[in-house]
């Protein structure tokens, strides 16, 4: 395998990726199929927009929110059942209750957590010591430049803090296990270590929920965009949309067996953070994993940041403490 | 034989001193066993032999993650890291016997799935879960009235932009005094551990039924392309 090169890189040498947009396959089938896959995601986005922007106050709420985002993905797991965009990553009710139960983790002990050192604590410890009058000038900004700045700001949080996990290794090992999956369906977002689960929601994003609306607004963003990173469904999105936004293509990128190309696309929602600092691979991948496609069971993805963290730091610090007694060579660190 | 695989045999073999014995293995196997062991028989096409029966299932056997041995008329497999498209993928072990029956040659199978076991244990987690929650929330209420109710966060009035205004987006709520009702929805709650508990029984229902059925149907178009 040759790989292509992108920018210094070269993608898809140990793995195969497809690179550049024109090379990617298109939706087949009749005109009805393909006007549906071309426009669904530009119409759910601003029929979200225009549903929280004109929602009377009675119904412009978390709850409400909370229910059209289960509904949305019933919508999605529904859409990945009709017109799988592989047949290799079709959803099995082993997977699907695999994922949920890393959905269920998600909702319940890591969101327990959150609440007491994550960042719902940082939320309410910065809440209770602003002088609020202070914000006025951002309150007073129009709901859209509000929602489109607390989404772009929250994004490019999650940017770094995803930059960071794959280029830093304590990091790494809260994050790795999420990149041992095989397939991409609509929960798979979940999967993953709950050290990694706290870690990615850690976020500012939040801390506007002094302006409700707006901060529905820039969910609609989070649930109408940044859902289909994960999931088995082909879309022929416009072309402004895959330069603004990541796609399923952009993600599975990032999943990729190859190592350079999984070091692509970090965004959550907005690509374009990742073409401004020279992320960005446009492409698709099918074959997605780590050691060949390798399975990594719950128990072994639950315990793998600890484990992992173990022998890490004693192969670290305990060769270090060990340093006189060796005869090793001492070499500088890196 | 593979060592994987004699392992599988061992634990599938009925052994009469075992404490399921004593439980009546009947029952047991009904109740117990069965909650993550699917079991079930097939009859041969008239004319086919043991031999050309594993033939034909034998591309069930031959997937990555796959050990399997045959020895006689019985053929016993160990999964370990299957792959999710693995068509016997919910499955971790099991055997296949061939038996003579009324009508001639019968295939009899009986599989153990952890996936099963993991989903009918699921809903007790996340009931575990609620009921810590619960706890939690008791002692968080406790800690609260000892340190006292912190000071109101005053927020400035939000006054709708008149972008937003022209364009027809309902005026703001005045801002209002935290209520009992408010705070109370800031507790921690154990509603989604229960709604996941519920999830997992549902999913667990709709597994054990579907498995079985799903085997069932490989089994036959295997063996008699039907």
């Amino acid at each position: 395998m040759n790989g292509v090169r992108v920018g210094k890189r070269i993608i898809g040498a140990q793995a195969p990726v497809i690179v550049g947009w024109d090379n990617i396959p298109k939706v087949e089938g009749g005109p009805a199929k393909q006007i549906f896959f071309t426009w669904f995601q530009p119409t759910m986005l601003f029929a979200l927009i225009a549903f929280w922007f004109y929602a009377p106050n009675s119904i412009a709420k978390a709850s409400t929110a909370i229910g059209i985002g289960i509904g949305f993905k019933l919508l999605l797991l529904g859409l990945e059942w009709l017109a799988p965009r592989h047949e290799s990553w079709r959803l099995t009710w082993k997977e699907l209750t695999t994922d949920l139960f890393y959905v269920g983790i998600g909702f319940t002990v890591v969101r327990m957590i959150d609440s007491y050192i994550g960042d719902g604590a940082m939320i309410e410890a910065i809440q209770h010591s602003f002088d609020w009058e202070k914000f006025a000038w951002f309150t007073g900004l129009p709901l859209l430049v509000q929602a489109l700045m607390i989404s772009l700001l929250f994004d490019f949080g999650q940017y770094w803090m995803h930059r960071g996990m794959h280029n830093w290794h304590p990091l790494w090992l809260a994050h790795a296990p999420h990149h041992y999956i095989t397939q991409l369906n609509v929960n798979k977002g979940a999967v993953g270590n709950p050290v990694e689960l706290f870690l990615i929601g850690l976020g500012i994003g939040g801390f506007f929920d002094f302006v409700p609306r707006a901060a529905l607004l820039a969910g609609a963003f989070s649930l109408a965009v940044g859902t289909y990173q994960h999931i088995n469904v082909r879309f022929n999105s416009p072309r402004w949309w895959r330069f603004l936004f990541n796609t399923t293509e952009h993600h599975s990128v990032h999943h990729s067996q190859d190592f350079e190309a999984s070091r692509s696309n970090y965004s959550n929602t907005w690509v374009i953070i990742d073409r401004l600092f020279g992320t960005c691979v446009d492409g698709e991948a099918e074959l997605l994993g780590m050691e060949g496609g390798r399975p990594m069971s719950v128990r072994e993805t639950m315990t793998y940041t600890f484990t992992e963290g173990w022998k890490s730091a004693r192969e670290r610090f305990g060769r270090r403490s060990m340093g006189p007694m060796t005869s090793a060579p001492l070499v500088p660190a890196e | 034989m593979t060592g994987a695989a004699s392992a599988a045999d061992r634990d599938s073999a009925f052994d009469a001193t075992s404490p399921r014995a004593s439980l009546g293995y009947s029952v047991y196997r009904r109740f117990v066993d069965g909650i993550w062991h699917v079991e079930g028989s097939l009859a041969l096409a008239p004319g086919d032999s043991a031999n050309d029966a594993f033939e034909r299932l034998d591309p069930l056997f031959q997937q990555t993650g796959t050990t399997h041995d045959r020895a006689g008329d019985t053929l016993t497999f160990r999964k370990q890291g299957q792959p999710a498209q693995d068509k016997m993928a919910v499955f971790d072990g099991g055997v296949l016997r061939i038996e003579p029956g009324a009508a001639g040659l019968v295939l009899r199978y009986r599989l153990a799935s952890r996936a099963l076991l993991f989903c009918f244990l699921a809903p007790l987690l996340f009931l575990a879960f609620a009921q810590a929650t619960i706890v939690l929330g008791k002692f968080e209420q406790a800690r609260t009235a000892a340190k006292g109710k912190k000071p109101e966060v005053k927020k400035p009035p939000v006054v709708l932009n008149p972008i937003d205004k022209a364009l027809g987006a309902p005026e703001p709520d005045p801002p209002k005094k935290k209520k009992k009702a408010d705070e109370d929805d800031k507790k921690p709650s154990p509603t989604p551990a229960y709604v996941f508990a519920g999830m997992f029984a549902a999913l667990y229902a709709v597994g054990r039924v579907l498995e079985d059925r799903r085997i069932k149907v490989l089994f036959r178009r295997r063996l008699l392309g039907a």
